[in-house]
């Protein structure tokens, strides 16, 4: 039998069917570019690409960007003006922002917003105004120039934004603080306003991504269920999630959503969502629901485990320790990748460990196989 | 309206998550002449008490936490003025920070309140805070404990050089260190010598009070 390629088993893992080996992957934003990324890709490992299908037009909206010093710190305010006021963001942009290969910590890779958008009660009618005059319009070409970059390499996803109330808690009036649940809590109408008008604006964005050349539609929406209690889930998540699933499926695609925090305590409600793929799924130490648990709990779903970066602390002995241990969890492999890291860059020495584990692992997994590639590593 | 009455509104106010009534019964406790440490000891207090036990049987989120703290917070703001010099109990001092190249202060912040709440006087360095201005602030303030948080695994090992510092500078003796943070594991805390790894903000604050307790109990 002719050996798959990586774009060919991340899907064929991904739409619940056979693969040769066990898919592992690297995130296009952390992989870095180099002797090891090659050695790696050469022995199985893929890329996984995200881009968006759609480009932003704000009518009516007048935005400007200035630098500023606040407290003694270089600030980029962007100020969104409307005919119902103004609003504006202040972020602090590190030297190597935007410089996805220069990275030392995430203050290179995006700008910390020091000052959110909505800050006051003030706020939410110009925003709201911003949000009604916001236009999708629809973008093949970076998906089409990614896929045919890749080719076999890997697999090009659509970046959907995260949900409205997502948007909310950890874009616009964040979480710093806990000030998301006390706008909730003191300001109940506004926000629900608001989040309806966004999920409004946002329905033509399901078709548009629908549409793509992706066969993968991603939401970054970073679930935790410590931040987003079920409570939250189950009224704000769920819904958004069957409206866009519901379209995507129409069209044969995927629905996948970044879930890398604790998500023990949202697993039940997890279970009923149309979601196809949880995406960057956390085991424990950093994560609280072990994969095998996910994977008997979630049958129609396929888990993206995203390794964890608190192992990778520990050094190349302690990666090979739990890359088998969580081959033993998941025999026999079926409904699974491994992305390398979804946070961070990995040393080039765990990045090798991960793949002398992982491109030995073929499918279907058994305890023998997996006795085999340890004592291969011994 | 008797004082428990009173007591029982800022009780309820707090479990209710309510900031309209934790500052009209504090206020109405106050204009009766109660007095304000009793207000907080027996009515806010056991209030977020309540909270927290809601929160360790799943009833209760972190968002409700989060906000139980801020009507608490609230209805304080009305009963301080009122507290003669510094007569508020104070359990001991802690620093407490988010380590460099690290943002995220949520968990921060509910353990800086549940802190408070439980008697301990908080310094507060806030996010982004390096290494050298941790130490100094332990070195200035000589607090019993140190709580660090980091949510980023690229920022995790600076917890581990201020630990290194703190050894270096004759201050580990000194002072406990505590960790939180989803990424930071029983076995990171042990590999880079802290005291205890928090698993949540309540237990966490429980660790700290048992620190301090266990230490007046030595005395």
């Amino acid at each position: 039998m002719t050996e798959m390629t990586r774009r060919e088993r991340i899907l064929r893992a991904s739409y619940k069917e056979r693969a040769d080996k066990l898919p592992f992957f690297h995130n296009w934003r952390h992989l870095q570019t180099g002797w090891a990324e090659r050695e790696c890709r050469n022995r199985g490992m893929g890329i996984s690409w995200a881009r968006p299908s759609y480009v932003v037009k704000i009518h009516d909206v007048d935005i400007t960007e200035q630098r500023l010093e606040v407290d003694g710190q270089t600030v980029y305010r962007r100020t969104y003006s409307t005919p119902l006021g103004s609003v504006y963001l202040d972020e602090r942009r590190e030297p190597g922002t935007g410089e996805w290969h220069g990275m030392r910590s995430w203050r290179d890779v995006t700008p910390w917003q020091t000052e959110r958008l909505i800050k006051g009660p003030e706020d939410y009618p110009v925003v709201k105004y911003i949000v009604e005059h916001t236009e999708y319009v629809p973008d093949y070409f970076p998906i089409e120039q990614a896929k045919d970059w890749l080719g076999e390499e890997g697999i090009v996803m659509d970046i959907h934004p995260h949900q409205p109330m997502q948007t909310l808690m950890i874009d616009w009036i964040g979480s710093e603080g806990g000030r998301f649940f006390i706008h909730h809590a003191k300001y109940p109408d506004l926000v629900e306003d608001l989040c309806q008008a966004i999920a409004k604006s946002r329905e033509p964005l399901y078709e548009i991504a629908a549409k793509s050349p992706a066969d993968i539609i991603w939401c970054g929406d970073n679930i935790d269920g410590v931040l987003v209690n079920p409570r939250l889930f189950e009224k704000y998540f769920m819904p958004e999630y069957e409206k866009m699933a519901k379209v995507f499926h129409e069209h044969g695609k995927l629905l996948a959503v970044h879930m890398d925090g604790r998500v023990g305590v949202l697993k039940d409600l997890i279970a009923r969502t149309p979601i196809d793929i949880i995406e960057a799924l956390h085991p424990p130490p950093m994560g609280d629901l072990p994969i095998g648990e996910a994977l008997s709990l979630w049958q129609d779903k396929v888990i993206w485990v995203g390794f964890p970066g608190s192992v990778y602390s520990l050094g190349p002995e302690a990666t090979k320790k739990h890359a088998l241990n969580l081959l033993r969890e998941v025999v026999p492999g079926e409904r699974l990748c491994i992305a390398m890291s979804t946070e961070n860059i990995v040393s080039n020495e765990n990045l090798l460990m991960l793949t002398s584990v992982l491109e030995k692992a073929e499918l279907p997994l058994t305890q023998e196989k997996i006795d085999q590639i340890e004592r291969s590593l011994a | 309206m008797s004082a428990e009455k009173y007591l029982e509104s800022l009780r309820e106010s707090i479990v209710n998550l309510d900031f309209g009534a934790v500052v009209k019964a504090a206020e109405e406790a106050m204009a009766e002449g109660l007095d304000p440490n009793l207000v907080i000891n027996e009515g806010m207090v056991p209030g977020m008490a309540i909270v927290g036990e809601k929160f360790e049987r799943g009833e209760y989120f972190l968002s409700e936490l989060v906000v139980a703290a801020e009507v608490m917070k609230e209805g304080l703001k009305v009963v301080t003025p009122y507290l003669k010099g510094d007569s508020a109990q104070k359990l001991g001092k802690v620093v407490i920070a988010t380590v460099e190249g690290d943002h995220h202060d949520l968990g921060k912040n509910i353990v800086s309140s549940l802190l408070r709440v439980q008697g301990f006087e908080v310094v507060d360095l806030g996010v982004d805070v390096p290494t050298e201005r941790i130490i100094a602030a332990v070195r200035e303030h000589q607090p019993a404990i140190l709580g660090m948080s980091a949510l980023l695994t690229l920022t995790m090992p600076k917890m581990g050089e201020v630990i290194t510092t703190l050894k270096e500078t004759s201050l580990r003796g000194k002072v406990k260190v505590i960790l939180g943070g989803t990424p930071v594991t029983d076995e990171f805390a042990q590999s880079i010598g802290a005291d205890h790894r928090a698993a949540n903000a309540l237990e966490g604050v429980k660790k700290c009070v048992e620190w301090v307790t266990s230490q007046e109990r030595r005395n």
